[in-house]
């Protein structure tokens, strides 16, 4: 139902550089795509899909049933569902199809010219299309012939094509029997075997272009500026329903081109959704999958979603707390998934806790909070954990990491001071609730001491142009840009001129010792640039996949610092506002939430974007964000699964089983064992979470996976192993701290009764009361009265060996 | 020439990204959906019918892994007779097969050729240190969509744990992130010993029963610990908690066994024994990989040294490999002695050789064309040199050995069916090897 108002999709569309899809629709269930058609010379031709959209929301393809006519058929003509041009003008087409009706504008231009073949227009794409360069693109080459690797280098390409090895590749005198012709269709032996069929167009084309001579281009070549895949949402039915995409490409002269039969087509989840070469999807079992056509530098991507054929689904009414739990369910109705239930208080508490403070609620909150009865307890509690210093802390944490906080492996790369400096200003920030663009800006844009202006150290632990575009991508938009630095990243947009443009930013900063030789100084050398490997060409400064701004004597940090934290920034808000959902929710929306790309798409592309604009209207305040996500029914999920959600992972509709991250995890030992720890350079009792130095480390830190901040990293990510299990059940810390802490004897010389005393243990531990079952069986054990302290201590053991205690759920 | 397949970026994972078990359980499970009971058993039935046992001629293996790429040529494939750009500094010795040389520093080595097999043609098209690691590590080519699991956690998933040992060790830590369980569960990881056996005071943590605590004590705690767990456990399921749980049963089946404990005991080896193998860090590893192996560990890893030579690879040779050399030489004299050889596989390996020409820092960069392994006992041939590299070692001359057909042959030594299917997330059955062939040739 949903999907019969078409969506959106600003997330795709955004990070395409793409306006709304082209849809023509008078009846909204009945659309054509492509949603005009513009034919430039007579080559030109353009292939229409028709799609209807079924009541329970099933799309089909209608194309060959509907009648196509031109309203002009001077202008036009059609031929199974494709248009040719007959003469210049404007006409429409008229599409019909069981009583439904739509049209389209045709414009139709120099309707008798010939265009000529462009290499990079035309031949360059079929190396493309017949993955030439996926061979030949590796850096020496494949048997002896090299292409640069995804078409970065055309020039290069032209030349080696053309004159390397004193033209063997080519012939101009019989263009049919060049080398580039008959390696390609199996006349020649080729290691990579027959690629294109002799009579098919590709091969003419490539002829084509060698009998006008083989030229190169004109410098004033049109270029490529955007690439459309339509449709860019659809919903199936399982099995072997058929579907065909449209790939439509523009340039820079305003033309438009169909190049679906020269898009390399891709998939996602080959299982759900399989597509031809031609471009025609055929749906396997039911899943989701994110279909992509690559032309040129640009990939594009469509999401597929596959439901059984005819399965019975019912949505559960539900109350909707806010607009994420919205879009979360409108994703959820069209893959027939019903969400779980809300968890209980106890749940709710505990996971509220260790999200949003990093530590566990003690017994008198949880046994104040479980008996309350105020409608809005959750809300309030919400509220309530948000002004808590430890908020601050997991955030500090959290910036650390992606920041990179820690010592250089000597002075002059980073002191303790100087880290600590640092620390302490991210810490204050956030405390301060600065707005998170506004601290970006900062960042990016420092100048000064290291000591007296602690966000320089940004420019201070890294200080090779080349990573720090690449952390600061990584860190601020969750963009890997990294790929591109040697040649167009293959399933993204981004090419080596974007990159050096982004690096070029960074090219200008200057340093030097202060007194103390442990404080450095960063400012605007004002000199030095950025250069394209291929041709040593100087790449002035260019925002990712934005303008390249005056930068003449200007401070190109400065320039990027407003940038980034403007509101009209399209991948900061969004990154942020997945970076924090991802924290909460245990996966990101985009996922891994520092690994934004067009090939690894949002799950739910509407969501995100509603995120990011409701960051941006909370002036990129972090708690206000925080406490959207954590209010939604979505984030108060049970994580036990129903039938229909047990093998989704990603659409968020049940809660996730994760364990407590190492500083937390250590903490919450200390916590209800009451013991202190002592780290470097921070009062005993402070917490792990609040160690600056990301080299400060323990033994149980590194087992249980602290990173050590060498590398940008979103996530730690160790999963549990038999150090962590022998480490709990023997090693110094449960132990110990049970030991040190004397909670048993504190609660005996109270006179607690075993009874008491054990739910005491278990709601510090786990946030809720023992069950009527597990207090019987464990009464066995505490029997004995001379024994009772140590079976408590061994209670207390068990409760810290938990995976209740030891999973956050 | 072998069947190398082009070198693109969609082979390598590391140089692209790095799909996490967790992103790859989220995407199969998707796409796996539509998995019904009727699928899974005939999945089921299908590693039934070929899982005919083989018989296991190597009941356990220790990887020796050399990081960094190391030289074959200053190694097992000298070459003595080549200009002296490609020759290199060091010179070549007699060994104990007539007419094969090692280089000068594998004096030791040398000596017990007779009892090994030493493959010249090794070769892959991995130029870089993550994706030539991950050919070796899992006998894969890198994939973006899949993360495979290492030989020694499909060595823990197939055949288990022995004697109460965790089946897959790593000395002294895991080496690098293609060592651990891949799409397999986590629970078929590596356990790393925490330390290196060198060290002074050596000892891996917390492999006892805290002070104080008898064993009367430790089961009472295991018993509350499972009455409290109980609850949990019926409510939550994740492969996290799955996990965790069978690596607590590992540990406590470590922790009750004192005969399991002892294998981690190297002071429990005499000084005799521990000298003969070098008291440094490839004697003392290679001797704890044997104690491991001798107690039931069905898969040691152990890593010695840094082989990355783009500079001075002669003076880096004389600096680590004499200690490889007395350390090798006596693992293999040893197993041989106490009749342990011929089930125990012994593979050195490398992601990579390094090329032809020393470069203009006296060293050697990346080579995958061709390069050197070396394997002893578990029914490897005895006294055997396998393939050759053409005379400037730069490609394979004769018997070209694929990262498959290798590890097709260690798996078939174990008695592990290479081209048995495991289970990977989301429906999807991937042979342990693909296309690979048992090298015949290589065996007795």
């Amino acid at each position: 139902m949903i999907l019969r108002r078409l969506l959106p999709l600003a997330c795709i569309a955004l990070s395409t550089g793409f306006a709304s899809p082209a849809r023509a629709a008078i009846h909204p269930d009945f659309e054509v795509f492509p949603s005009e058609v513009s034919l430039f010379t007579k080559a030109a031709r353009q292939g229409v899909v028709v799609r209807v959209t079924e009541p329970n929301g099933i799309h089909r393809n209608v194309t060959a049933e509907a009648t196509l006519t031109l309203a002009d058929p001077a202008k036009a003509k059609v031929d199974k569902g494709v248009i040719t041009p007959l003469a210049d003008g404007e006409t429409k087409l008229k599409i019909a199809w069981k009583g439904r009706t739509a049209e389209i504008p045709v414009k139709v231009a120099q309707a008798s010219a010939d265009r000529p073949v462009s290499f990079r227009l035309d031949v360059m794409p079929i190396f493309m299309k017949g993955e030439c360069n996926r061979c030949h693109g590796a850096a020496r080459g494949q048997d002896g012939f090299r292409l640069s690797l995804w078409g970065f280098d055309p020039e290069g390409d032209h030349y080696r094509v053309t004159r390397e090895l004193s033209g063997r590749r080519i012939n101009l005198a019989l263009p049919e029997e060049s080398m580039l012709v008959t390696k390609a269709n199996g006349d020649a032996p080729h290691t990579g075997g027959k690629i294109f069929e002799k009579n098919s167009e590709y091969v003419r084309t490539m002829v084509r272009w060698l009998e006008a001579g083989a030229p190169n281009d004109p410098a004033d070549l049109p270029t490529l500026s955007k690439v459309e895949l339509l449709p860019k949402q659809l919903l199936l039915e399982s099995p072997e329903q058929k579907f065909p995409m449209v790939v439509r490409a523009h340039y820079s002269d305003g033309t438009t081109r169909d190049v679906t039969n020269l898009a390399l087509f891709l998939t996602s989840n080959e299982s759900s959704a399989k597509v031809s070469k031609e471009g025609v999807i055929t749906t396997g079992q039911r899943g989701e999958a994110f279909v992509m056509a690559r032309f040129g530098t640009i990939t594009v991507g469509s999401q597929v979603i596959v439901i059984p054929k005819g399965l019975k689904f019912e949505w559960p009414q539900q109350v909707e707390a806010n607009y994420i739990d919205k879009l979360v369910n409108d994703k959820l109705r069209n893959l027939r998934i019903t969400p779980s239930e809300l968890c209980n208080d106890e749940t709710f508490l505990r996971r509220a806790f260790i999200d949003i403070t990093g530590t566990l609620p003690s017994s008198d909150e949880v046994q104040k909070f479980i008996a309350q009865n105020e409608p809005d307890k959750r809300a309030r509690k919400i509220d309530e954990l948000l002004q808590r210093g430890e908020f601050v802390d997991m955030w500090a944490l959290k910036w650390s990491e992606l920041l990179q906080i820690r010592t250089g492996q000597n002075v002059a790369q980073g002191s303790y001071k100087a880290t600590l400096a640092y620390y302490n200003w991210l810490h204050e920030r956030l405390k301060e609730n600065v707005p998170i663009n506004e601290i970006a800006r900062e960042l990016i844009g420092a100048s000064g001491s290291n000591i007296e202006h602690p966000a320089v150290n940004y420019y201070q632990l890294e200080q090779d142009p080349l990573k720090l575009a690449e952390d600061t991508a990584q860190a601020f938009f969750g963009i890997r840009i990294q790929c591109s630095q040697c040649h167009n990243h293959p399933f993204d947009r981004w090419t080596m001129e974007d990159y050096r443009g982004f690096v070029a930013f960074f090219s200008q900063v200057g340093r030097k010792v202060g007194e103390d030789p442990r404080e450095k100084i960063i400012f605007n050398s004002g000199g030095g640039e950025s250069k394209h490997p291929v041709g040593d060409r100087v790449i002035p400064p260019k925002f990712l996949g934005g303008d390249a701004p005056e930068a003449k004597g200007k401070d190109r940090r400065a320039l990027l610092a407003d940038w980034i934290a403007s509101p009209e920034n399209p991948y900061f808000s969004k990154h942020i506002a997945n970076l924090i959902w991802g924290q909460y929710m245990g996966r990101g929306i985009v996922e891994p939430v520092d690994d934004v790309r067009i090939s690894n798409p949002a799950s739910n592309p509407e969501l995100l974007e509603a995120l990011g604009q409701k960051l941006v209207e909370y002036n990129y305040d972090l708690r206000r964000m925080v406490r959207d996500v954590c209010n939604s029914r979505t984030y108060q999920l049970t994580t036990r699964p129903n039938d229909s959600n047990a093998l989704d992972e990603r659409n968020f509709a049940k809660a996730t089983v994760r364990r407590m991250r190492a500083e937390v995890l250590l903490d919450c030992i200390s916590q209800v064992t009451e013991t202190n720890d002592k780290y470097r350079g921070l009062p005993a009792g402070a917490r792990a979470v609040q160690v600056a130095d990301g080299r400060t480390t323990s033994y149980f830190l590194t087992t249980f996976g602290r990173t050590d901040r060498e590398v940008i990293c979103a996530r730690e990510e160790v999963g549990p192993t038999l150090s962590q299990a022998l480490h709990l059940l023997n090693g110094t810390t449960v132990e110990g701290k049970i030991g040190q802490g004397g909670v048993i004897k504190k609660l005996i010389d109270a006179k607690k009764t075993p009874k008491e005393l054990v739910s005491e243990l278990f709601l510090r531990s786990f946030g809720r009361f023992p069950t009527e079952s597990e207090l019987n069986r464990l009464e066995n054990h505490w029997g004995v009265t001379e024994q009772q302290p140590q079976v408590f201590h061994d209670v207390f053991w068990a409760l810290l060996n938990a995976k209740e205690f030891m999973f956050n759920h | 020439m072998s069947n190398i397949q082009p070198v693109t970026w969609q082979d390598d994972p590391a140089h692209f990204r790095k799909p996490s078990r967790r992103e790859f359980l989220y995407s199969g499970l998707v796409g796996g959906l539509g998995l019904t009971l009727g699928d899974f058993f005939k999945l089921r039935a299908a590693e039934q019918a070929l899982s005919e046992p083989l018989v296991a001629r190597a009941e356990a293996l220790i990887h020796i892994y050399l990081p960094g790429g190391c030289a074959h040529q200053e190694t097992w494939d000298p070459k003595p007779f080549a200009p002296i750009e490609y020759r290199g500094p060091l010179s070549a010795i007699d060994t104990a097969i007539p007419g094969v040389k090692f280089s000068q520093y594998m004096q030791n080595t040398a000596k017990i050729a007779d009892r090994i097999t030493v493959v010249r043609s090794m070769t892959h098209g991995e130029a870089a240190h993550e994706r030539g690691t991950h050919n070796m590590f899992t006998g894969y080519r890198p994939s973006p969509a899949l993360r495979f699991p290492s030989m020694g956690s499909v060595v823990s998933h197939e055949l288990g744990s022995r004697n109460n040992l965790p089946p897959y060790v790593c000395i002294p830590n895991m080496p690098n992130e293609f060592a651990g369980s891949g799409y397999l569960s986590t629970a078929h990881g590596p356990f790393s010993l925490g330390s290196d056996p060198a060290a002074a005071g050596f000892a891996v943590r917390d492999l006892n029963m805290g002070a104080g605590i008898t064993s009367e004590r430790f089961d009472r705690r295991r018993d509350i610990l499972s009455t409290v767990d109980e609850h949990f456990r019926t409510l939550e399921k994740s492969d996290s908690l799955t996990a965790m749980d069978s690596f607590y049963q590992a540990a406590y089946a470590l922790v009750s066994s004192k005969e399991a404990r002892e294998a981690f005991n190297l002071t429990a080896e005499p000084d005799a024994v521990r000298n003969a193998y070098g008291r440094n860090e490839a004697g003392q590893r290679m001797l704890m990989a044997r104690r491991l192996v001798q107690s039931g560990v069905r898969f040691v890893s152990l890593t010695y040294g840094g082989w990355d030579h783009h500079a001075g690879v002669a003076k880096a040779m004389e600096k680590q490999l004499p200690s490889f050399d007395q350390a090798y030489a006596a693992l293999v004299k040893d197993l041989d002695d106490r009749g342990m050889l011929d089930k125990t596989l012994v593979m050195v390996s490398s992601e990579f050789g390094r090329t032809p020409k020393i470069n203009k820092d006296a060293g050697r960069d990346h080579w995958p064309r061709v390069f050197s392994v070396a394997f002893a006992g578990g029914g490897f041939k005895r006294g055997l040199v396998y393939g050759s590299s053409d005379p400037t070692g730069g490609e394979p001359d004769q018997n070209p050995l694929t990262v498959e057909n290798m590890a097709a042959t260690v798996f078939n030594q174990l008695g592990i069916q290479p081209e048995k299917k495991l289970m990977a997330p989301g429906n999807r059955p991937i042979d342990i090897v693909r296309n690979g062939q048992v090298v015949t040739d290589l065996l007795a």
